[in-house]
């Protein structure tokens, strides 16, 4: 029996991570977008944009990790710099941690307003 | 099954540390120990992911409470909110933070650490909950 190319489907399911993220992210920013215009005019549009953008970020993440995911657990070289994604993982941290303060923020405007 | 460790036995490669692994983002992580499985890297990464899901959704549930003006008091509303947006804060530095310290731990084959900011955001969650519990009964 010949052993599959991804035993335990980890270059699968590491990208599925990707994608489900990216969903989340589209869904909250399409939401943000029927919301955000009542508290901040037009900026609202484009705040939601941003959103929308950075799913489609991190839906193309999601394809290049399986790509390379894939490939690293054939070859089994954890060596590979690609083994491990630290600067798209501090960019993805980056951005999340952008958009919690700016929630915090705004949370706070309205309530004083 | 390959063995676990991808650089327990070598193969004729040497085991030095390559020139470029010196420079690698972030520092604190790649400066010491040897490289992992991959597939445990993933995971590691995977858990990250988790971690930032679980913070746009506290952030996302902070902004619902004040956009569909949760029936409560408006200072316990502005203070569920406030607080969920801080658990989000939380969850995303935890991601990070815990990514960090597992790769780390994973490249010197350390016991693999634990807490990190999950107490805090607890509170905060208990915090939520007990606040909403307060608003409906006022």
């Amino acid at each position: 029996m010949t052993s599959p190319a991804d035993p335990g489907l980890q270059a699968e399911r590491t990208s599925l991570a990707w994608r489900r993220t990216a969903l989340s992210v589209a869904v909250g920013s399409l939401i943000g977008m029927r919301v955000l215009p009542q508290q901040l005019g037009p900026t609202g549009y484009a705040v939601a944009a941003l959103g929308l953008l950075w799913s489609a970020d991190l839906a193309l993440t999601a394809r290049r990790r399986y790509r390379d995911g894939s490939r690293l657990v054939r070859t089994g070289d954890g060596r590979d710099r690609r083994a491990v994604a630290a600067p798209t993982l501090a960019r993805t941290a980056a951005t999340a941690g952008v958009v919690a303060v700016s929630a915090l923020v705004l949370v706070l405007v309205i309530a004083l307003r | 099954m390959r063995p676990l460790r991808a650089h327990g036995v070598s193969e004729e490669e040497d085991d030095a540390p390559m020139a470029e692994d010196r420079g690698r983002f972030p520092r604190s992580v790649f400066e010491e120990g040897e490289d992992p499985d991959p597939r445990f890297s993933l995971a590691n990464e995977r858990t990250f992911l988790a971690w930032i899901r679980t913070g746009l959704a506290f952030v996302a549930a902070g902004l619902a409470v004040e956009a569909l003006q949760l029936p409560v008091t408006e200072w316990l509303r502005v203070t569920i909110s406030v607080l969920l947006v801080l658990a989000g804060i939380a969850a995303t530095a935890q991601a990070w933070l815990s990514w960090v310290r597992t790769e780390r731990a994973m490249r010197h084959l350390a016991p693999l650490p634990s807490s990190g900011l999950k107490l805090p955001i607890a509170v905060l969650l208990g915090l939520v909950a007990l606040a909403v519990v307060v608003g409906l009964l006022l």
